[in-house]
C-alpha cells in the first residue's frame, strides 16, 4: 500500500493505524521517560538520539524498501561494514578522501550486484543466499583488516562531529536524504511502483511485462547504495571500524521494520512506518540508557519489547482471519 | 428417489435467518429446509446470499436473528464444534488438504486410527478407504499425494473425507466448478449416491443443467432472500424459469452479441510447437473477429495461447500481426507488440490483491502509456476514471484494495487494465469464470466495443452459452491439437462437444 493510499483511505484495517499506534506508543514512552527524568526530553538528548539511529534508519530504508519487493537481505550489517574498511584502507594508504568514499560506494553497489544477481537468477530464497554472502563480505573484511580496528585518524570529523548551529548534525542530512530517496523512489516512481507490484505477486508482474529479474537486480544494488551511504555515517560517527562491528545491523534493521508494518510476504508497507519502527528502537534504548538500566539488562528488556512490538503489529492479521 | 415430504419431518429446518454486515443484510429472513436423503440445490447470483447461510449451517457465522432447528432441539446459533456434532459437514470451493501427504493420510488427518500406545494403523485407514472408493465407484490410486491428482480427482478425495466422518447433512459448494462435462457427471454420480444412503445434500452450483439434473428441489435466493422453491421429482424445470428468477428479469441465456463487419485477416500464428513432438499449431484472427477456443479443460488450449503471448516459451513457431513478423519471447514482448493477455485465474495471475484499483490498472500501462521515469501520483487517478466508469465497477474509490472486492469487479479490473494499455489483440482465457450474470454481460459490452474498434479477440471458453453467443468462428482443441473449426452457423453445442471428444474421429 502506498503511503498516499493509506491517508486517503478511510475505513478497513490498514497502516494507518498501526502507524499512529506506534507514534502514540513513542510519544508515551518520551512522557513517562520525562518524568522519571527530565534530562530525557532536552533537545540536546533528542538530537543524540537521532544520531544513535542514523546509521541503522538508513539501513532499515534499505530493509524496507527489499521486504516490500518481496526480498529480504541479511547481509547489509556486513556489506556496509566491508565498505568501511575499504574507504578506511584506501584513507590510511594516502588515498584522496572523496576517491576513497567512492570506491567504498562502488565496492557497495557490487557486493548489492553480487546478491541481487545470484538471488534473480538462482531463484533460491533470499535469506539463506543473504546469509551466505554475509559470511563473504565478513570475510573480505577481516582479511583486509587483518582483524585489527581500522581508525579513519578523524579524516570523517566534517561529517562525524560538524554542527549546524551548534545543534543539528550534519550526519543527520545523509538519514533524512535516504529517507527522502527511499520515499520518492517507493511512491514516486515507475521503478517504485513496479516494486511493490512484484512483491505483491510476483506472475502477475511478469505477465504484466516487469522485467522481474532486472528489477529483483537493481532494488539489492540500490540497498548496495543504502549501505555505502550508511557506511560513510557509521565510520564518521565512531571514527574507526572493525571487520565484527556490523553484526547485528540487519537483524535490527529488519525488526524495525516489521514493528513499522512492513511485512515478510511483501507487496506493502510505508517508509514512514519503517521510520516510525526505527524511531521506536531508538527512543527504547536511549531510555533505558537514560535510566541507567543495566547493560545486560538492556538486552533483555529490547528482546522482551521486540516480541511484544511485533505480536502486537501483527494483531490486525490475526483478527482478520 | 422420491421423499417423502408428507410424513417426514426435515432433517434440518432454518427459519427466517438473518444476518447482517455493520448495518448491510446479507440474509433477510431466508427459510430453508433439508429433508432426509434428499438433494436440495441452492442457486443463485455471486454474491445473493448462498455462501453466507452456509457459513451460519457451518458455525462460522452467528445469524442475528432466525432460529436453526435440527431433530426437536431449537438453536439461535451454532459454532463450528457443534454444528459437526449435528452431523452437518461441508466439501468446501477452496482445497483444504495437505498437498503432500497421500489420499489416505487426508482422509484421515485429525481423527487417525491406531493400534495400541498410539501408533498409526495405517493398514485399518487404507482398508476402510479402499472398501468406501468401490463402493462409491471411485478410482483413485491412494497411495499418491495430493500434489500429483488431477483437479477432480482432488475433488473426490474432499468428498471422501466429508463422507468419513458420517454426516447427516452434507454441503457441497459448486463442487464441479473446474471440472470438464465427463468429470463433472461422475461428481453427480456420486451425489445421486450418496443422497441414497440417506445422507441429506445441500448442492450449491452455477451450473443449472447439473442442478435440474439430480435436485430434488431446488430453492433460488436472490438479494439474501428466497425467491422460489421448486420441486423437480420430474427432474423438468426449465433453466428459462430459474434464471428469471435468480437475476429478477428475464435474461436470454443467449447474449444477443451486436453485429458488424469482419475485415481482413489481422492475427496469425504459423507452426507453433509447443516441444519438439507436440502437433503444429496454425490459425488466425481477422480484423473485429471473436475467435472462440474451444475444448475440454486440460485439452491444452490455455498452454497454445500462452505460448502466443509469450507466458510461456514456444519451441517454435512465427506469429504475425498485421502481415508483420513479430519478436516474442516474454510477455513484455507480447505487450510491445500490442497483445493483451487477460490470464485465467484472476488471483494468482491476474491481481495483485493488497494492491488498488488504480495500482493494477496502471501496471501494464506503466510500460507504455505513462512516460518518464516518475509518476505523477495527482494525474494518475484521472487517467483511468474513464476505464473504471465505463466498466462500472464497484468500488468506493480507486485507492481501494482490490482483495475486497466482488469476483466480478476484480476480473472488471483485470480487463481495466488491458484496457488502459491499449492493445490491438485481445486474448481472454475464461473471462466469465465464477462471476455473476450481470458482470459478464458487461463483459460482453467490452468485448464487443474492443472488435468495433478493430481490434481482435481470441477468448478461451467453457460456458458454452457465451462461446456460442459470442463467437464469429470456434477453433476446438483436443490433446493440444486443432480438431475442428467452426464457422458462425455451424456453432452448436452439439458440433463443438463432438470434437472436442473426438467422437467423429474415431
Amino acid at each position: 500500500m502506498s503511503e498516499e493510499r493509506a491517508l486517503k483511505k478511510k475505513s478497513g484495517l490498514n497502516f494507518k493505524d498501526q502507524r499512529i499506534l506506534l507514534a502514540f506508543v513513542i510519544i508515551g514512552i518520551v512522557i513517562v521517560v520525562s518524568i522519571i527524568n527530565p534530562k530525557f526530553i532536552e533537545l540536546k538528548n533528542i538530537i543524540q538520539i537521532f544520531q544513535q539511529i542514523s546509521v541503522m534508519g538508513i539501513l532499515t530504508m534499505a530493509m524496507a524498501l527489499l521486504l516490500i519487493s518481496g526480498g529480504i537481505d541479511l547481509s547489509i550489517g556486513n556489506l556496509m561494514v566491508l565498505s568501511a574498511i575499504c574507504m578506511s584502507t584506501l584513507i590510511a594508504g594516502g588515498v584522496a578522501l572523496p576517491l576513497a568514499i567512492l570506491v567504498g560506494i562502488i565496492v557497495a553497489l557490487a557486493c548489492g550486484a553480487l546478491n541481487g544477481f545470484i538471488i534473480a537468477k538462482s531463484k533460491c530464497v533470499p535469506l539463506i543466499i543473504s546469509l551466505g554472502t554475509s559470511q563473504i563480505f565478513y570475510g573480505i573484511s577481516l582479511t583486509i583488516s587483518g582483524g585489527r580496528i581500522m581508525s579513519f585518524n578523524g579524516t570523517l570529523d566534517a561529517i562525524g562531529s560538524t554542527k549546524i548551529a551548534d545543534v543539528f548534525p550534519v550526519m543527520l542530512f545523509f538519514l533524512i536524504a535516504m529517507i527522502f530517496v527511499a520515499y520518492v523512489l517507493l511512491n514516486r516512481t515507475k521503478y517504485g511502483r513496479r516494486l511493490v507490484a512484484i512483491g505483491g505477486n510476483e506472475k502477475n508482474a511478469y505477465l504484466s511485462g516487469i522485467n522481474v529479474d532486472m528489477h529483483k537486480i537493481g532494488i539489492y544494488i540500490i540497498s548496495g547504495l543504502f549501505c555505502g551511504v550508511a557506511a560513510i555515517v557509521f565510520s564518521a560517527r565512531l571514527d574507526s571500524v572493525s571487520a565484527s562491528a556490523g553484526s547485528g545491523y540487519e537483524l535490527n534493521a529488519l525488526t524495525a521494520a516489521i514493528i513499522g508494518g512492513i511485512t515478510f510476504e511483501g507487496g506493502r508497507g510505508t517508509i514512514s512506518g519503517a521510520f516510525l519502527g526505527c524511531l521506536f528502537m531508538g527512543v527504547v534504548t536511549n531510555a533505558m540508557n537514560i535510566l541507567r538500566v543495566e547493560s545486560y539488562t538492556q538486552t533483555i528488556v529490547t528482546g522482551i519489547i521486540i516480541v511484544i512490538a511485533v505480536v502486537l503489529s501483527n494483531i490486525n492479521n490475526l483478527r482478520k482471519n | 428417489m422420491s421423499i417423502d415430504y408428507e410424513n417426514n419431518k426435515p432433517v434440518i429446518e432454518m427459519k427466517d435467518i438473518i444476518k447482517e454486515f455493520s448495518g448491510v443484510r446479507a440474509l433477510s429472513g431466508i427459510t430453508f429446509d433439508l429433508y432426509k436423503g434428499e438433494i436440495h440445490c441452492l442457486v443463485g447470483e455471486n454474491g445473493a446470499g448462498k455462501s453466507t447461510l452456509m457459513k451460519v449451517l457451518s458455525g462460522a457465522y452467528k445469524p442475528d436473528g432466525g432460529s436453526i432447528v435440527v431433530g426437536e432441539k431449537n438453536y439461535k446459533t451454532l459454532d463450528p464444534n457443534l454444528s459437526q456434532e449435528l452431523g452437518i459437514n461441508i466439501v468446501y470451493q477452496e482445497n483444504d488438504l495437505v498437498p503432500t501427504m497421500n489420499v489416505v493420510e487426508n482422509i484421515f488427518v485429525g481423527s487417525e486410527k491406531t493400534k495400541k500406545f498410539g501408533f498409526i494403523d495405517s493398514r485399518a485407514m487404507f482398508e476402510e478407504t479402499e472398501a468406501e472408493m468401490k463402493d462409491l465407484g471411485i478410482d483413485i490410486d491412494l497411495n499418491k499425494t495430493i500434489e500429483n491428482l488431477s483437479v477432480a480427482e482432488q475433488q473426490f478425495v474432499k468428498i471422501l473425507k466429508a463422507i468419513s466422518t458420517h454426516p447427516k447433512i452434507l454441503i457441497m459448494d459448486e463442487p464441479t466448478s473446474m471440472f470438464n462435462v465427463e468429470d463433472a457427471g461422475k461428481v453427480l454420480t456420486l451425489a445421486q449416491t450418496i443422497a441414497a444412503r440417506g445422507i441429506s445434500i445441500i448442492y450449491i452450483s452455477h451450473f443449472l443443467n447439473e442442478v435440474v439434473q439430480i435436485a430434488d428441489r431446488i430453492t433460488v435466493i436472490r438479494d439474501g432472500a428466497v425467491v422460489s422453491t421448486y420441486s423437480n421429482e420430474k427432474k423438468d424445470i426449465p433453466l428459462d424459469t430459474i434464471t428469471r428468477d435468480m437475476v429478477g428479469r428475464p435474461v436470454d441465456m443467449f447474449y444477443t452479441k451486436e453485429e458488424h463487419e469482419i475485415g481482413e485477416v489481422m492475427f496469425e500464428v504459423k507452426g507453433l510447437r509447443l516441444a519438439k513432438d507436440s502437433p503444429e499449431i496454425n490459425f488466425n484472427v481477422r480484423k473485429g473477429e471473436i475467435l472462440g477456443f474451444s475444448g475440454m479443460v486440460g485439452s491444452g488450449r490455455t498452454e497454445i495461447i500462452r505460448a502466443v503471448s509469450g507466458a510461456d516459451r514456444r519451441y517454435s513457431g512465427d506469429i504475425y500481426l498485421n502481415g508483420k513478423k513479430l519478436d516474442i519471447h516474454n510477455p513484455a514482448d507480447g505487450i510491445d507488440a500490442g497483445i493483451a493477455h487477460i490470464t485465467e485465474d484472476r488471483q494468482k495471475l491476474g491481481l495483485m490483491l493488497g494492491g488498488s484499483v488504480l495500482e493494477n490498472t496502471t501496471i501494464v500501462g506503466l510500460r507504455n502509456k505513462i512516460k518518464g521515469f516518475f509518476i505523477n501520483v495527482k494525474k494518475e487517478p484521472p487517467l483511468i476514471e474513464d476505464i473504471i466508469k465505463d466498466l462500472n465497477v464497484k468500488t468506493p474509490s480507486v485507492m481501494q484494495e482490490v482483495k475486497y472486492l466482488s469476483g466480478g469487479n476484480q476480473q472488471k479490473v483485470v480487463l481495466g487494465k488491458w484496457l488502459f494499455a491499449d492493445q490491438e489483440v485481445y486474448i481472454f482465457d475464461e473471462p466469465t469464470r465464477g462471476i455473476d450474470v450481470n458482470a459478464k454481460v458487461e463483459f460482453y459490452k467490452q468485448m464487443s466495443n474492443l472488435t468495433k474498434q478493430g481490434k481482435c479477440i481470441i477468448m478461451i471458453s467453457s460456458d458454452m452459452p457465451e462461446l456460442i453467443s459470442m463467437s464469429d468462428r470456434v477453433l476446438v482443441v483436443r490433446n493440444g491439437e486443432i480438431t475442428g473449426e467452426l464457422q458462425k452457423e455451424q456453432i452448436t453445442e452439439e458440433e463443438i462437444i463432438k470434437r472436442a471428444l473426438g467422437v467423429n474421429k474415431s
